[in-house]
């Protein structure tokens, strides 16, 4: 697919060619914010000392996170004209071996993961082996890429480029079709006509609501009023939920040319970059790649020659997990509180400024150029009926396989959780999975055969959300689950209308009590109440989905809830005052080491005796368990 | 769509003409309907938070609850205002203020009108003592009808506060009052003692101006001074009382009409006192 090329396009591109035709060895560290926490700065230093005291030349340079999060630090070597390596674990220790092999142009077996023979450039459709000659005998002994459990059946679209590319550099970014989808807009189609594309594509929102990108777009060009704006919501508030950070961080031009596309399409000459403020990696990945579009003259005045004109800001989020709702986005955005205000009056109309706005989330406008550049009919042929393309999810709980994990829409929770995850800790089994962030909902593992699209992740009472996905295993309490999430939206709750602020807070003062051991009888109606006040009362969605945790444990785990408030019991063994230590009296031999070792005096009986635990003084401290040398001490 | 023609839709079965941009609240009041509310004032700019105006709209096969003091109706919506979807989320709306306010006597005659069961939500944290509802209408009239913005927030959630600056003595606040005279559940309160305005739960204290005739401290100084730029009342009427303005006003009209009146009866001329001495 070759358009025409802009003279500023091609001033990058042919940078980009000279570069890559150096074909040297070439080193990539997975530094994002997850592979740094595991230690790959270091990694990374150690590489560039063990390279230094070569004579060969070697490029080593950062990259974003590939998703493997579990095998981290990451380290990929380049061997030109064979193929490119994938190591994990990487120690500083490893540095020399794998400066050594690569060298040579072989690997350090130690620490390989796999083999990746060609390297796909998904804009332009194209597959390019790196092999040209053979390979050694080692590096045959490597499982490929395709064929390694975590990533044979994803399909990365929105990770195109990350842990590929080195996302502080825009020739990079272009060399793999980078920027071409939004030439190709500003130049060859006309405003209605990619609104069109969009809309045939079937994008939907991925920040959680899935609303149609396409038809936003439309209401917010058809609006009347000027200026317009378009926003990235990348506040990114659900705890455990990382795949807008690493998507910024390991491809943030793709951002800034969803939203050159989206303005262009839409009408708009500013646009704005919401980001948490926790994320300190991702502004400054994006502060030098919207300073790199400058300079190259995509963003600005008459963008490609086009006469479009279009700049971005970037605004530091102000923390609250109600700042990514769009109402309070924008609020934030104009310096005001951020809170949210009813959507009567929608903010395509009236967003900023009470001016017509299309707020769309990272990965919805990072999808924008793949769509553009290879046609909203391929999209639309990945996925379902109603939920297309794909979308990345962040697998994390018990999962063996933790990571980020892109898979086509209606793969089945299954083999998200059990092919790629690799299922539970072993010794475990699985007891639910989480979905869709904390105002999410519990899904049994007896529903895992569930397709993950919008449609049926909402009819089992849960939904896709921003794409959290929480594996639970049977060491999981699900009143606990729900207490938890109940406990974090209560203190996010703006407190601004009553549903929300005052029965959130019932709602945990209910939970608490239940894990606690003083449940009531009227307990449970009184959950499903507070949930129809919250559901239909509250302002905004924050209030409306809290109840979620709790409904669907209540749907799916019913009976965990009346074994705590009936029989003051903890099924998983998780709520500590429901569980009773007791000393088993056949193995007991009387030795005395559990008085010495309990700190509350519990523990009574003479010596040679079978001793008893008295419940009314046992602080469950558990300190007993070990002191006992029989093994006469259990918890129930 | 932002309406910008009247609009005909009908509340409980009777049909209705909404202004451009009118909300179903308004168009219920004009016609006697009832809707509680809370935290909605005509003289200010609705927030939609206390919840308890909401109504059923229906269109098509379809329904779902608005708040009507934000909601503005479109072409062909069927609105009902209490049906038994409304009225349980106004009843556990309700409950929910109650547990918080249990000594409010709004609260107290709405739980009995729609039902509550009482004690069923009693929290366990030394929450229900409050009398502040958070409807915000106090922050809201002081920042858009007095102007001053002199109180605001404080924490989310439960937590939430309306509160001044820094918690500390209101440096814009002018002592007029209208927040307490806007409070549904009297949650504030001020109090004239000697020379100063204390406005109790601002922690702040503003001089009293004394009366020009009479000596009495009458009103702060400050509010004073703003209602004369803000009204251009006369140099000489501001530094009085009420009770001494009045006097001195009727002894002007007194001598005003004793010039007036001969020169009325000499053209025949009927004088209309009440819209020349009143306007
Ligand atoms: C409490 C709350 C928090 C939200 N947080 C985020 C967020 O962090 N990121 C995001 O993209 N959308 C978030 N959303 C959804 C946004 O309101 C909005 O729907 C979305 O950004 C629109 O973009 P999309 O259509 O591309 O998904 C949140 C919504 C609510 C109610
Ligand atoms: S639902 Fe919660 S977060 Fe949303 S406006 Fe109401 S109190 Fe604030
Ligand atoms: S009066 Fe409408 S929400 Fe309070």
């Amino acid at each position: 697919m070759m358009h025409k090329c802009p003279e500023q396009l091609a001033a990058v591109r042919k940078r980009a060619r000279a570069r890559q035709n150096h074909a040297r060895p070439r080193i990539l560290v997975g530094a994002a914010t997850c592979g740094l926490a595991s230690g790959a700065g270091p990694v990374l230093e150690a590489l560039r000392a063990a390279a230094a005291t070569g004579a060969e030349e070697m490029e080593i340079t950062e990259t974003g996170c590939n998703g493997a999060c579990y095998l981290e630090p990451i380290v990929e070597a380049v061997l030109p004209g064979k193929t490119r390596v994938m190591y994990g674990h990487v120690k500083p220790g490893d540095a020399p071996m794998i400066i050594q092999a690569t060298v040579n142009g072989t690997v350090y077996e130690e620490r390989a993961l796999c083999r990746v023979d060609a390297d796909e450039i998904l804009l332009e459709d194209v597959v390019a082996p790196y092999r040209r000659n053979g390979l050694d005998a080692a590096l045959e002994r490597i499982v490929a890429r395709d064929a390694h459990p975590f990533f044979r059946s994803q399909r990365h679209i929105a990770m195109r480029n990350c842990g590929v590319i080195d996302p502080a550099s825009l020739e990079e970014y272009v060399a793999r079709g980078g920027y071409a989808g939004a030439a190709k807009a500003l130049l060859e189609m006309r405003p209605e006509s990619i609104i069109e594309a969009i809309k045939r594509s079937g994008l939907r929102g991925r920040g959680g609501g899935g609303f149609p990108t396409g038809r936003k777009w439309e209401a917010c060009r058809k609006a009347p009023g000027e200026p317009k704006y378009v926003i990235c919501n990348a506040d990114e508030g659900d705890p455990g939920a990382y795949m807008d950070r690493a998507i910024i961080e390991g491809d943030p031009h793709s951002i800034i040319e969803g939203m050159i596309i989206g303005s262009y399409a839409i009408g708009a000459h500013l646009g704005y970059i919401y980001v948490r403020q926790e994320y300190p990696l991702a502004v400054r990945r994006l502060r030098l790649a919207l300073q790199q579009a400058e300079e190259a003259g995509f963003l600005g005045t008459d963008i490609f020659g086009s006469g479009h004109e279009f700049t971005i800001q970037i605004n530091r989020g102000a923390g609250a997990f109600v700042c990514g709702e769009s109402t309070a986005l924008m609020a934030s955005l104009e310096g005001r509180v951020g809170e949210p205000r009813a959507k009567y009056i929608h903010t395509v109309e009236f967003g900023l400024w009470n001016k017509p706005s299309c707020l769309n989330n990272v990965e919805t406008w990072n999808n924008v150029p793949a769509i553009i550049q290879r046609g909203a009919d391929w999209y639309a042929g990945i996925g379902t009926t109603g939920s297309k393309g794909t979308k990345v999810f962040s697998l994390v709980g018990s999962a063996k396989r933790a990571g980020l994990v892109e898979v086509p829409m209606g793969v089945s929770l299954r083999e998200v959780v059990e092919e790629i995850g690799g299922g539970v800790t072993e010794g475990r089994t699985l007891k639910a999975i989480q979905t869709g962030g904390p105002s999410g909902g519990c899904i049994p593992a007896t529903l895992l055969d569930v397709p993950v699209d919008y449609e049926s992740l909402g009819a089992l009472g849960s939904m896709m959300g921003s794409g959290g996905l929480v594996v639970m295993d049977n060491r999981t309490c699900m009143v606990d689950v729900a207490r938890y999430f109940t406990a974090f939206l209560k203190e996010e709750s703006c407190g601004k209308c009553v549903p929300c602020r005052e029965g959130s807070a019932h709602m945990l003062d209910v939970l608490t009590r239940i894990c606690e051991g003083a449940g009531r009888a009227e307990d449970i109606p009184l959950l499903e109440e507070l949930s129809v006040v919250m559901t239909d009362g509250s302002l905004c969605a924050l209030g409306g989905s809290a109840p979620n945790p709790v409904l669907s444990t209540l749907k799916y785990f019913r009976n965990e809830y009346q074994a705590h408030i009936d029989e003051h019991r903890c099924p998983a063994g998780v709520c500590k005052a429901l569980l009773t230590y007791r000393i088993v009296a056949e193995d007991c031999s009387g030795c005395d080491a559990c008085v010495d070792a309990c700190p509350s005096g519990a523990i009574s009986g003479d010596y040679s005796e079978a001793h008893v635990i008295d419940e009314s003084l046992c602080a469950r401290c558990g300190l007993c368990v070990p002191a006992c040398p029989q093994g006469a001490i259990i918890l129930q | 769509m932002h309406q910008m023609n009247p609009v005909n839709f009908s509340i409980n079965g009777r049909p209705m003409r909404a202004a451009p941009g009118e909300t179903v609240l308004s168009v219920a009041r004009r016609n006697d309907i009832p809707i509680p509310t809370l935290c909605h004032h005509e003289a200010l700019t609705s927030q939609g938070s206390c919840r308890l105006c909401v109504v059923e709209v229906s269109w098509g096969d379809r329904s779902k609850l608005v708040t009507s003091c934000i909601y503005t109706p479109y072409e062909e919506d069927r609105i009902e205002t209490d049906t038994p979807r409304v009225r349980t989320l106004r009843r556990l709306v309700i409950e929910l203020l109650l547990a918080r306010c249990p000594n409010v006597d709004v609260l107290q005659r709405l739980g009995w009108e729609y039902g509550v069961k009482p004690g069923r939500l009693a929290p366990e944290d030394g929450r229900g003592k409050e009398r502040c509802i958070l409807c915000g209408l106090c922050v809201r009239v002081c920042d858009e009808v007095v102007g001053q913005h002199a109180i605001g927030y404080e924490g989310r959630g439960v937590e939430r506060r309306i509160t001044t600056p820094f918690n500390d003595h209101a440096a814009a606040c002018i002592g007029c009052g209208a927040c307490v005279y806007v409070c549904p559940t009297s949650a504030l309160h001020y109090e004239d003692v000697e020379n100063v305005r204390i406005m109790k739960e601002f922690q702040t204290r503003v001089e009293l101006a004394q009366c020009r005739q009479c000596g009495r401290r009458y009103a702060p100084a400050v509010l004073i001074e703003k209602v004369t730029r803000c009204a251009q009342t006369k140099e000489d009427d501001r530094h009085l009382c009420p009770a001494c303005r009045r006097r001195t006003f009727a002894e002007r009209m007194s001598a005003w009409m004793q010039k007036q009146l001969p020169d009325a009866r000499a053209n025949g001329d009927r004088l209309d006192v009440t819209t020349r001495a009143g306007g």
